[in-house]
């Protein structure tokens, strides 16, 4: 906008699109990682072409406080720019906040669908972007593979939430018993977030088996994988299913 | 020039509103390709059990919402950090009489963990999934989803198996060794939609009246802008032009919704922020949300219906107290406000104690004495303490 | 031996032009229009002036009229709609219905003018609360302001001093299913920012677009001046989403080109709606069997080389009832429609004989 105009500029974007920094990464290593973006089935669903509106931009929450384009990354697949989808890959994708407000594109994009599949395969092949967007995550990665589900009571300690108040060391405290003064007889849990049964973890774990997503997190994260591998292959064991390995 | 009132010829084209109509509609209706994949064999369709209720969709199509024998798909978020979410959406089953299975045979849709750290792949997130499906069809009970996140990763897995055949098979046999099928339900229905579809007969059993409470609601992303034609749109709330759930809900337990700017935008969650880089959820939270309520509204609670919602509309205001700003509004779920309404202990029942931002001013404008429940509560953690009891039960929660 | 008369429906534009040519060229022609008055969509909707050269559009339609009205040549049936028809090329009779009574009439051609309506904001994925602010209105009820020479704020009666549009609402769009573009918007938004600024020189007016589409002498004579001499503001970024605040509208987009979000206050926000087929356009496809395409314009077959054939022999569609159209389309494919039905009519007689 001119500067006649007193518009309010939220976040001018410096965003480095510099491809220097990945110079010595093979052109063929990074058309190989593109082609497997284009090859997820989801691709076509979630890129058509981009009008490079910016639509999606100002919806974006992340685009409010990183710098960070959704627009951008649309933008760079569409015109199926190798060297710059790298870039992003490994210094972009990880902002999203993955709420999808940019689904209302016109041309029917979804970048942060997009964004998604640009993350699996970062993952898949065990970029740095990834590994370093992952470090401290693990835990989580460990609570929701071996579990079934995400977050369990016991992850309320207060220094895991400093911000959140005193109120977690409250919660913390009372763990044990204010669980068992929930009246749904599923929910008297701590480690977990609510009872699964033990044939359904192992059907979970056979899944992640099936569907290769052990090597998903052997990639990122080899110490996570091997303690993952430990338990599961342990109660899978016990399950009568001793043929299931992960490596 | 003769004086002419374009204004309010304008205005006054403007008052008949909006209207939908399937016709019209831009997206395929995912219905036809259901039953056509279950007439060739593909897969099984749970049909929603009658009686079943109608609701509009965006572009005025109807959804089949189920009232009983339903089976809950529980969130992880919910039953783990903010628990009175679930046990609210129970007991108001319980309080109507309807007949509901809370499954162990149950996994979380591992949504959260896939869109923050994207360690999963399509086949995988699809066979959870249905894995799910397909134990809540083995009981003849029809899932009805908590979570929000859940809700729209699933309506997304529904819409790439209907359209990759490739995917159908892969899932297909992982289910045959699992000695499951791939099931999906007629319609992937959230809780909200059901809180919202009974909303009449919630305010029947109403018991305290609200009608001096001002509320903000934050509708949450997972639930209207992913796959955004399967969502509930009512002309008569917003003339259809945003998503009618939990307006709709609140408006008819009396309570005086009111509108803020920035309602569209996402709470801040962002999956893997709120646990790794919540410096962005927070800013985001206040400065976005509940600021915004706070000065265009002053609401005495904003009300959402999805788990990350909740926890970080109501975590992020303590940190932003501390410097200062301008914060202090309590957050719920709408289950937790139906049950409220109907006379649930705020305690036992909505467990209020697991949220963050003080909520006493709201009990006190609604003339509840917020101390002497907590007593109550108190009360009965003492007998567990002491061993006289070894959990709640849901008769102590009511008496 | 079959009739020789024509049967044009819709008195708009091109259904003026259509009659007005056959009735120049000897035949006669059977014009049906629902509405009470000739004039189409500029007369109904009450555009103020037209692209390129700010014609008074009253007067331009009036002049259109005139040659129609009162003309030996041309049966004009007003408040009436076509509800049936059968037979086929050169031998159609058709019952013409209104609100007293229904008439057959034979016809050996027709040519269907039935036309479009805007875009109904209502349906747009984006936010832009045109039912919810009342200082959002459309390109339509802009036109209506400027004709009236009152540009105000809905809400306060007030001149705007900050004033924008914003392009291509319900066109372009896969989430709302209109993937084309609707032509004319580009312009007659760029049209009614000049008018703006001519009525109001001290407003702000700005334009978001995705694509500036300005075709042919409409560059020069429009978008030209609107930037050189009017400095309107056109930035590439379509907005978002709009916020009522303070009581002023915020508008919240990304200037692409400057690569930055912005959320700006605006006094009025001016929609520019597209081109949509009409009702009466989706019924007479029904009516007379023509072939709808994806959006439910009349489709016509010759591609570039014939623009007003349909899938059935005999039976011509002209103007914005086959697509966006501006004027200019409209009159050309009129006239040709015209030139067609008579040839169609001629024909049989030639056989005949
Ligand atoms: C806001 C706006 C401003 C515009 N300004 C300009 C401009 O400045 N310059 C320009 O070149 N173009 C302009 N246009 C485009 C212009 O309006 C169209 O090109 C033109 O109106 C098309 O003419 P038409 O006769 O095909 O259709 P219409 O004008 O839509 O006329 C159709 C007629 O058919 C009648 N009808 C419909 N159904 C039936 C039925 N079942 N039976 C009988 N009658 C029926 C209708 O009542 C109507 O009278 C503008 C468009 C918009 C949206
Ligand atoms: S909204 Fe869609 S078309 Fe517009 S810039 Fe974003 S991705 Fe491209
Ligand atoms: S999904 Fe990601 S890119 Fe899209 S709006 Fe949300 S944060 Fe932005
Ligand atoms: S003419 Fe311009 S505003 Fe209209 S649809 Fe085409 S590009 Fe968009």
């Amino acid at each position: 906008m001119s500067s006649a105009v007193e518009s309010q500029v939220l976040n001018a974007f410096p965003l480095d699109l510099s491809q220097d920094r990945y110079a010595e990464v093979p052109y063929e290593e990074k058309a190989r990682l593109f082609e497997e973006v284009k090859t997820d089935i989801r691709y076509h669903d979630v890129l058509y072409g981009c009008y490079e509106c910016g639509i999606c931009v100002a919806a974006c929450p992340s685009a409010r406080f990183y710098d960070f384009s959704p627009r951008v990354i649309a933008q760079a697949c569409a015109r199926e720019d190798v060297e710059l989808v790298y870039t992003l890959m490994n210094d972009s994708i990880w902002d999203c906040s993955q709420c999808f407000s940019c689904d209302r594109c016109p041309r029917g994009n979804s970048p942060g669908g997009l964004i998604t599949i640009l993350r699996e395969v970062a993952v898949r092949n065990g970029l740095q972007s990834a590994r370093d967007a992952l470090e401290g995550y693990g835990r989580i990665i460990y609570k929701i593979m071996s579990t079934g589900t995400q977050v369990s009571p016991d992850m309320l300690q207060p220094d895991a939430f400093p911000d959140w108040g005193t109120h977690v060391h409250e919660i913390a405290e009372n763990l044990e018993v204010w669980r068992r003064a929930l009246p749904p007889e599923t929910l008297h849990t701590t480690d977990i977030g609510w009872d699964v049964d033990e044939k359904t973890m192992i059907e979970l774990y056979l899944i992640w088996h099936m569907t290769g997503v052990m090597d998903m997190i052997k990639e990122v994260d080899e110490g996570l994988f091997m303690i993952l591998q430990d338990v599961m292959e342990e109660r899978l064991e016990d399950a009568g299913y001793d043929d299931v390995t992960f490596d | 020039m003769s004086y002419v009132p374009v204004e309010e010829i304008i205005k006054s084209q403007k008052t008949p509103g909006f209207k939908t109509t399937p016709e019209e509609a831009p997206t395929e209706d995912f219905h036809d390709i259901l039953f056509q994949l279950e007439k060739e064999g593909e897969l099984i369709v749970q049909r929603v059990p009658e009686p079943y209720l109608e609701v509009p969709t965006k572009y005025g199509r109807k959804k089949k919402i189920p009232l009983q024998k339903t089976w809950h798909h529980k969130s992880c978020g919910q039953c783990g950090h903010i628990p009175g979410y679930s046990t609210s959406i129970f007991w108001i089953n319980r309080k109507l009489g309807f007949d509901y299975i809370d499954p162990r045979d149950q996994t979380s849709c591992t949504a959260w963990n896939y869109y923050a750290s994207a360690t999963s792949n399509a086949p995988a997130q699809a066979a959870v999934a249905i894995r799910n499906f397909s134990s809540a069809y083995e009981t003849g009970y029809f899932p009805i989803i908590h979570c929000g996140t859940s809700f729209g990763h699933y309506k997304e897995v529904r819409h790439e198996l209907l359209h990759h055949h490739e995917l159908r098979r892969q899932v297909r046999d992982i289910m045959e060794r699992l000695g499951k099928k791939l099931v999906l339900p007629e319609e992937i229905v959230h809780y909200s939609e059901w809180v919202y579809a009974i909303r009449d007969r919630i305010a029947e059993h109403q018991v305290i009246d609200m009608s001096n409470i001002t509320a903000t609601v934050h509708p949450a992303c997972h639930y209207h802008k992913l796959v955004e034609e399967d969502a509930v749109y009512d002309p008569e709330i917003y003339g259809a032009q945003r998503t009618a759930i939990v307006t709709g809900t609140l408006k008819a337990l009396g309570i005086n919704v009111k509108d803020y700017s920035t309602w569209f935008d996402c709470c801040g969650f962002g999956f893997r922020h709120i646990l790794v880089s919540r410096d962005f959820s927070r800013s985001f939270a206040v400065q976005r949300k509940i600021e915004v309520m706070k000065e265009e509204v002053n609401p005495d609670v904003t009300v959402t219906h999805d788990t990350g919602c909740v926890t970080t509309l109501d975590q992020s205001q303590f940190a932003a107290r501390a410097h200062g700003r301008k914060v202090g509004i309590p957050v719920m779920s709408d289950s937790q406000i139906a049950a409220l309404a109907m006379g649930a202990h705020p305690y036992k029942v909505l467990q209020l104690h697991w949220h963050n931002t003080d909520n006493k001013p709201f009990f006190e404008k609604l003339g509840i004495d917020w101390k002497k429940k907590w007593q109550e509560f108190e009360e009965a953690v003492e007998k567990i303490k002491s061993g006289e009891k070894e959990y709640l039960t849901w008769e102590d929660a009511d008496a | 031996m079959p009739s020789q008369d024509i049967l044009v429906i819709g008195g708009g534009p091109a259904g003026l032009e259509a009659a007005r040519s056959i009735a120049d060229l000897g035949y006669r022609a059977i014009l049906v229009e629902k509405r009470d008055r000739l004039g189409g969509t500029p007369d109904e909707a009450g555009y103020a002036a037209l692209t390129p050269d700010l014609r008074n559009a009253e007067e331009a339609m009036n002049e259109m009229i005139a040659r129609v009205q009162n003309n030996p040549n041309v049966e004009l049936h007003l408040g009436a709609t076509v509800v049936d028809a059968k037979g086929q090329a050169p031998d159609f009779t058709v019952t013409i219905k209104n609100a007293k009574e229904s008439k057959q009439v034979n016809v050996g051609a027709v040519i269907i003018c039935t036309g479009f309506q805007h875009f109904d904001p209502g349906r747009e994925t984006q936010k832009y609360g045109y039912y919810e602010f009342p200082d959002v209105i459309t390109l339509v009820d802009c036109e209506k302001m400027l004709k009236a020479h009152r540009v105000v704020r809905p809400s306060t009666g007030e001149p705007p001093e900050r004033v924008c549009f914003i392009q291509c609402v319900g066109s372009r769009d896969r989430r709302i299913g209109n993937e084309y573009c609707s032509k004319v918007c580009c312009g007659i938004a760029s049209k009614e920012a000049i008018e703006i600024k001519q009525q109001l020189p001290n407003a702000k007016v700005f334009i978001f677009y995705i694509d500036m589409r300005m075709y042919g002498y409409w560059e020069n004579e429009i978008y030209w001046p609107a930037q050189e001499k009017y400095k309107v503001n056109y930035v590439k970024g379509i907005a978002t989403e709009i916020l009522q605040r303070d009581g002023k509208l915020l508008v919240r987009g990304e200037d692409t080109t400057m690569r930055r979000p912005f959320e700006i206050p605006m006094d009025l926000v001016v929609l520019s709606v597209g081109m949509e087929p009409s009702a009466g356009t989706r019924e007479m496809a029904k009516i007379f069997g023509l072939k709808q395409n994806k959006y439910k314009f009349i489709e016509t077959i010759g591609g570039a080389l014939d623009t007003v054939s349909t899938t059935v022999p005999g039976v011509f569609a002209a103007g914005a009832c086959t697509g966006p159209a501006d004027l200019e389309d409209s009159i050309s494919a009129a006239g040709l429609a015209a030139v067609k039905a008579i040839s169609t009519v001629r024909q049989a007689e030639t056989v005949k004989a």
